[in-house]
């Protein structure tokens, strides 16, 4: 943790960095999704503009995270607390979408395969 | 002190949960004859015109007393009686801190729980009645039931999710509040591993409530809405009901959302509820049988892996909604894993009374009938568990048997243990040892009087939301049409059984309930401040403990179950004495 | 003992309090996010309707998504100017956050609202229209509702003759309502026949209201109350009646079980009926002459003769025309009808030349026929662009919401190609803001457009009634925006009344304004995902 003057004031170029970074970032999600020629994958939204949209999220979400939140320079404790949120939630993301996926009268079982 | 708060509200909405399933019992053994009067004569002669048939209980009013038992027994009692009460009083005690870490927010947490509590029981004053769509409160039935009110905020099925919402809030900052206390507060020398198996199931407690609680206000967030703005979360297209004709909504969402969402709660919601009663079985055996805990280590490991585990068995409650194999084989899998962490902490338990010099006091008592009771639910629920076995079992009478005997001889008992166990830390004295007689044998008889029946009924098909207990089955002769009534010849007197033994039981409560007050001023005092020579911190505070608990801040020189040690001329060794020889290995690790 | 670790951090776990309970309470609201965003996932994966994709304006999104960066950054420069023990700055710093917060908020609120005015409909044949709901006129003038305003919801409308009320389940604003409506159309509402009943037992019926009484939720509390009382006496009487009869039956039938004698148990209504006192379940009032009375549609279930509403109050009347009429449509949508018409088999060009719009609107028409013009342009660009696959076809091809939707910038397009004027500026600006502006672009490009009741399948504004996804948004977005509401509240607390508690104790402010941003900064990162989600996906 940043605590002397010194560290703190230093630290506050590094904020000023990072809020410039957060803001190009923005500019650049909103890009990629709607002009044209930077449209990745195939034309109109496909998953490849649905991976490249969160990457660009979560990056930006991680900066917050570390810099802003300073996560960087925290205890481990805190990363368990929080990372026990965090691996709850993929469970019940993923864990629900699988479920949706694979219902009992899915094709596969029909169709003669 | 906010336990005791706790504690008697829970205890209240215990006894009127138990009133509610009275008068369901009585449907159920006789759906034909007018509830008798000294069940009856709480309502008044308007509600029981509204909701009374000839005097006789209604499908409707079955249903609106079945759904507001659940939740009131669940999220109204037993989880305010075991987070609540037992983890606001004893935790801080037995770690050493002056209060919990935030006393305001814990203060503003009942105040939350209080008002979500009252606000849905109000709602069985209004001409909706309360919520009648089952604990589970599935959608798209949620959805629908009491759509014919048009102010929406009045209608109970509405009052019962912002009950619920203010119910979350509250074991929200209650959590909160106890994990923090647990890894901030805890005294010089309170290392992880020399904190009492009580605490340790607290923090995992705070744990579940903390990360499984928020997607089940989720989802009462969004089936408000499908309430209240009429969207279609967990409404799917081309909805079309018996009253409203197709239904006037845009369709497309799912009521698999809210069985994921609510049993993503659910789940840990079945652990709330028993870690609290794990905790206090486990202060009482080895103060009472005078030994260690047995393997307390494998006992902290086990409740953190159950934790952990608890989080991705919801689906178990989801076999029949047309999940695939891949999915069912997954959570069939962690069900029975996590039935082994269960096993292994009763287990340990059971080998703490082995070769001890148990005493039986009325703690005791009750939590020796816990080990076996619980027993007997736990294994029940391993046929549930499993696919198959579930196509046959859902939705019957074993699924009632299975949880109630997890909850009512198994939980409760577990509860009333640590009533006995720490009311003289209360008070200053002894709950009377014939009342609790009185009170301990007839519950333990009319428990499985009660509960057992519920499983051979549910083998033999019974459904469990029947209101008027398989009834209707009769009304012709079994014959090539109606096969199933001959199952239910066979059965259907157990409901008078069942009934009776749940009235009787509601009897053998009253010495419970004077023998709570009466000790308080006329029962046998306690010799000082640790009356059962334990060794755990609670008991070196002056009785009661007042504002900041101890008198001079303690330091913990050792484990919590020092019983019966070789070295030792007395048969326990508290936490809190200092050793004989100072500079040896005893020395407290660890700073401030 | 006092509470320990207060301001400084215990040495061992090095956290003091309230961050460990702010990093717990964090790990909370990922769960009820992640709660939703799992909602998302599950609602979008699973839809069985053509998800609107990319469907909001980006550009409100956008500037959101700046404002709220910005508070971060300002939040945490607040932070470290208290560290530093500069109060002005710190105040400087925390009231643009505050700022912030509020203009955050006010542009959320515009965007809410344009949604919340803006009509869809979803035809019987799944063909889609959105507008401005308007203004039905009769000669020539638009017609009011009775408070004087103009009718822009979407209604039904009942020449009613009789109103009938449930005495015990009616809903008092509607009846206040109804003879409002009434009066305005020099309609009385008034008391069909005497109400007359028993209300003491053994006396002969009492008259409880004379015929011609006006209608009044008064009126209907007085016979209410007389209901009730003999409602509750009779149910009393029965039961007493039937718990008789029980012990008659066991006494008879020794050593029978209850559900074996059950069907011989009765209650002897003729013996019971003196001691019974009258109840007045329904009470009917006329309405004379016959007014036109307007009805949410989810309040009534409409019918020829006899509707009945919510409250179970019974409508006796023809009923009349309610067209949906549109002062303004600006997005014809043919992308569910096509996705049903193939579930189906059905050639999609076959379905929409046979949809309603289609056959009943010469704008309908053009406008498809002009934007199958830009389909095929568009085709031949991608094309061009990209080439054939190795199959033989163009590897790039249109999306099912560009070949099947004509959204409002496609019409503006199109009167821009029949020669009307473009909207540059500021009006250019607004429309990015605000939805199409009809007033500049004129009816030629927005016509009215009607549709008559029978077609109309599901109706709703864009609230979350109208689909899953903009259900979710609402769900989302309100929840983000009480929680922005929530933590401007409390810095706004630090920024005035902080003070008293710098001067005493800074370093206690300096932690409270880091748990604070902490959470500043959650909500922050939420968004950081909502934006590219709800917006842009």
């Amino acid at each position: 943790m940043a605590d002397t003057p010194e560290a703190i004031k230093k630290s506050v170029r590094t904020y000023m960095f990072v809020g410039a970074i957060l803001f190009v970032g923005t500019i650049v999600t909103v890009l990629v999704a709607t002009v044209p020629w930077l449209d990745f994958g195939h034309h109109g939204f496909d998953a490849m503009d649905c991976i490249l949209g969160l990457t660009i999220a979560t990056f930006k979400a991680s900066l917050v995270a570390f810099i802003f939140m300073h996560l960087n320079h925290e205890k481990k404790a805190v990363y368990w607390l929080f990372a026990s949120g965090l691996c709850m939630v993929c469970s019940l993301a993923g864990l629900t979408a699988l479920a949706l996926g694979d219902p009992i009268f899915d094709k596969f079982f029909y169709s003669g395969h | 002190m906010i336990g005791l708060q706790y504690g008697l509200t829970a205890l209240c909405f215990l006894a009127f949960g138990f009133y509610l399933m009275m008068v369901m019992r009585w449907s159920i053994a006789y759906p034909h004859q007018p509830l008798p009067e000294w069940m009856g004569w709480v309502f008044t002669d308007g509600w029981k015109a509204r909701w009374l048939q000839d005097g006789k209980v209604t499908g409707q009013t079955y249903n609106m007393f079945g759904a507001m038992h659940g939740t009131i027994m669940v999220f109204l009692g037993i989880v305010p009686l075991g987070f609540g009460a037992f983890g606001n009083y004893v935790t801080p005690l037995q770690i050493g801190a002056p209060d919990m870490a935030f006393p305001r927010l814990n203060m503003a947490s009942y105040w939350i729980y209080l008002l979500g509590g009252l606000i849905m029981c109000a709602s069985f004053f209004f001409e909706s009645g309360a919520a009648k769509s089952g604990w589970t409160n599935y959608s798209p039935l949620a959805g629908f039931a009491d759509g014919q009110v048009v102010n929406q905020w009045l209608a109970g099925q509405t009052q019962w999710l912002i009950g619920l919402v203010c119910l979350i809030t509250s074991s929200l900052l209650g959590s909160v509040n106890f994990i923090t206390t647990i890894i901030n507060l805890r005294v010089r020398g309170m290392t992880w591993m020399r904190m009492p198996f009580f605490v340790w199931a607290m923090l995992v407690t705070g744990f579940l409530l903390l990360l499984a609680f928020p997607p089940l206000e989720a989802a009462g967030i969004m089936q408000l809405m499908d309430r209240v703005v009429h969207s279609s979360f967990f409404m799917p297209s081309g909805l079309f009901t018996k009253s409203e004709g197709l239904a006037d909504l845009s369709g497309g969402g799912s009521p698999l959302l809210f069985q994921h969402l609510f049993w993503f709660l659910g789940h840990p919601e079945v652990y709330v509820l028993l870690l609290p009663a794990f905790a206090c079985v486990s202060e009482i055996i080895p103060a009472n049988s005078r030994k260690p805990l047995w393997g307390y280590k494998s006992m902290v490991y086990s409740v953190l892996l159950l934790g952990f585990l608890s989080f991705v068995v919801w689906a178990h409650h989801m076999y029949m909604t047309g999940m695939g194999a891949a999915v069912s084989t997954f959570f069939q899998t962690t069900t029975v894993l996590i039935s082994v962490p269960s096993v292994v902490i009763i287990t340990a338990m059971l080998i703490s009374l082995w070769g001890g010099s148990i005493r039986f006091t009325t703690p005791m008592m009750w939590a020796c009938a816990f080990i076996p009771m619980f027993g007997i639910g736990g294994l029940t629920g391993l046929p549930l568990a499993f696919n198959l076995a579930d196509l046959h079992l859902h939705d019957t009478y074993y699924v009632i048997g299975h949880f109630h005997y997890v909850v009512a001889p198994g939980i409760l008992f577990g509860f009333f243990a640590g009533i006995h166990h720490w009311y003289p830390k209360i008070t200053g004295r002894y709950m009377g040892k014939t009342l609790n007689h009185l009170h301990f044998w007839p519950s333990l008889i009319c428990m499985n009087l009660i509960f057992f029946p519920m499983l051979v009924q549910g083998m033999a098909g019974f459904h469990r939301r029947w209101y008027n207990g398989g009834d209707a089955y009769l009304s012709k002769a079994a014959d090539s049409v109606n096969i199933f009534g001959n199952t239910v010849v066979q059965h259907i007197d157990m409901n008078i059984i069942m009934s009776m033994g749940a009235w009787t039981m509601a009897l053998f409560q009253i010495p419970f309930i004077i023998n709570l007050f009466t000790s308080w001023k006329f029962g046998k005092k306690a010799e000082g401040d640790n009356p059962w020579n334990a060794t755990t911190l609670e008991w070196a505070t002056p009785t009661p403990p007042g504002h900041g608990n101890f008198l001079k801040e303690p330091v913990t020189y050792r484990g919590p179950y020092e019983y019966s040690r070789p070295d030792c001329d007395s048969d326990f060794l508290p936490q809190w004495t200092e050793p004989k020889h100072l500079g040896s290995s005893a020395k407290p690790p660890g700073g401030h | 003992m006092e509470i320990p670790y207060v301001v400084t951090p215990r040495k061992d776990t090095g956290l003091f309090n309230s961050k460990i309970a702010i990093w717990l309470f964090l790990a909370s609201e990922v769960m009820l996010f992640g709660g939703f965003f799992s909602a998302y996932v599950f609602l979008r994966l699973g839809a069985d309707y053509p998800w609107p994709e990319r469907t909001l304006p980006v550009l409100p999104g956008l500037i959101n998504t700046f404002v709220l960066i910005g508070s971060s950054v300002t939040v945490v420069f607040a932070w470290a100017s208290l560290k530093l023990r500069e109060w002005r700055k710190f105040q400087l710093f925390m009231g643009i956050t505050v700022g912030c917060a509020m203009i955050f908020m006010v542009l959320k609120g515009v965007e809410y609202n344009v949604k919340l005015h803006h009509q869809a409909l979803k035809l019987k044949d799944y063909s889609v229209v959105e507008g401005h709901l308007g203004v039905e006129s009769e000669d020539g003038k638009p017609v009011l509702d009775h408070k004087g305003s103009t009718i822009e919801e979407n209604l039904i409308f009942v020449e009613a003759s009789k109103l009938t009320f449930d005495t015990v389940r009616f809903y008092k604003p509607w009846v206040e309502e109804l003879s409002a409506q009434a009066e305005h159309h020099h309609s009385k509402v008034a008391l069909a026949a005497d109400v007359t009943a028993i209300t003491k037992v053994g006396q002969p019926a009492e008259v409880i209201a004379k015929a011609g009484e006006p209608l009044s939720v008064e009126l209907l509390n007085r016979i209410q109350a007389a209901h009730l009382a003999a409602r509750s006496h009779n149910a009393a009487n029965r039961t007493e009646a039937l718990r008789a009869e029980w012990v008659t039956a066991k006494a008879a039938n020794p050593g029978k079980k209850g559900w074996q004698i059950a069907s011989g148990v009765n209650i002897d209504m003729a013996a019971l009926a003196p001691t019974l006192l009258g109840e007045i379940s329904t009470v009917s009032f006329s309405v004379d002459p016959p007014a036109k009375l307007d009805f949410r549609p989810r309040d009534i279930k409409a019918a020829e003769g006899q509707s009945r509403l919510r409250d179970d109050t019974v409508v006796d009347g023809k009923l009349l025309a309610s067209p949906m009429v549109f002062h303004h449509i600006d997005a014809i949508d043919f992308q569910h009808l096509v996705m049903k018409a193939k579930e189906k088999g059905i050639d999609p060009e076959v379905a929409i030349e046979n949809s309603w719009p289609m056959k009943n609107s010469a704008f309908v028409r053009d406008a498809w026929a002009w934007h199958q013009g830009e389909i095929k342009k568009l085709s031949a660009e991608l094309l061009e662009a990209h080439g054939v696959g190795k199959n033989g076809k163009p590897r790039y091809v249109p999306t099912h919401k560009e070949l099947y939707r004509i959204g409002w910038k496609d019409l503006a397009k199109m009167a821009e190609d029949h020669g009307r004027a473009k909207l540059s500026g500021v009006d250019a600006a607004k429309e990015e803001f605000f939805g199409p502006n009809y007033e500049a672009r004129g009816d030629e490009t927005f016509p009215g457009f009607s549709v008559p009741r029978e077609q109309v399948g599901f109706a709703s504004k864009f609230t979350p009634a109208w689909n899953t996804y903009y259900a979710i948004y609402f769900t989302i977005t309100g929840l983000h925006g009480l929680h922005v509401i929530g933590g401007a509240l409390v810095l706004a607390y630090y920024l005035f009344f902080g003070k008293k508690m710098y001067l005493s104790n800074p370093e206690w402010l300096a932690n409270r304004v880091e748990i604070g941003g902490l959470f500043w900064h959650f909500v922050d990162l939420v968004w950081i995902f909502v934006f590219p989600i709800l917006y842009l996906m």
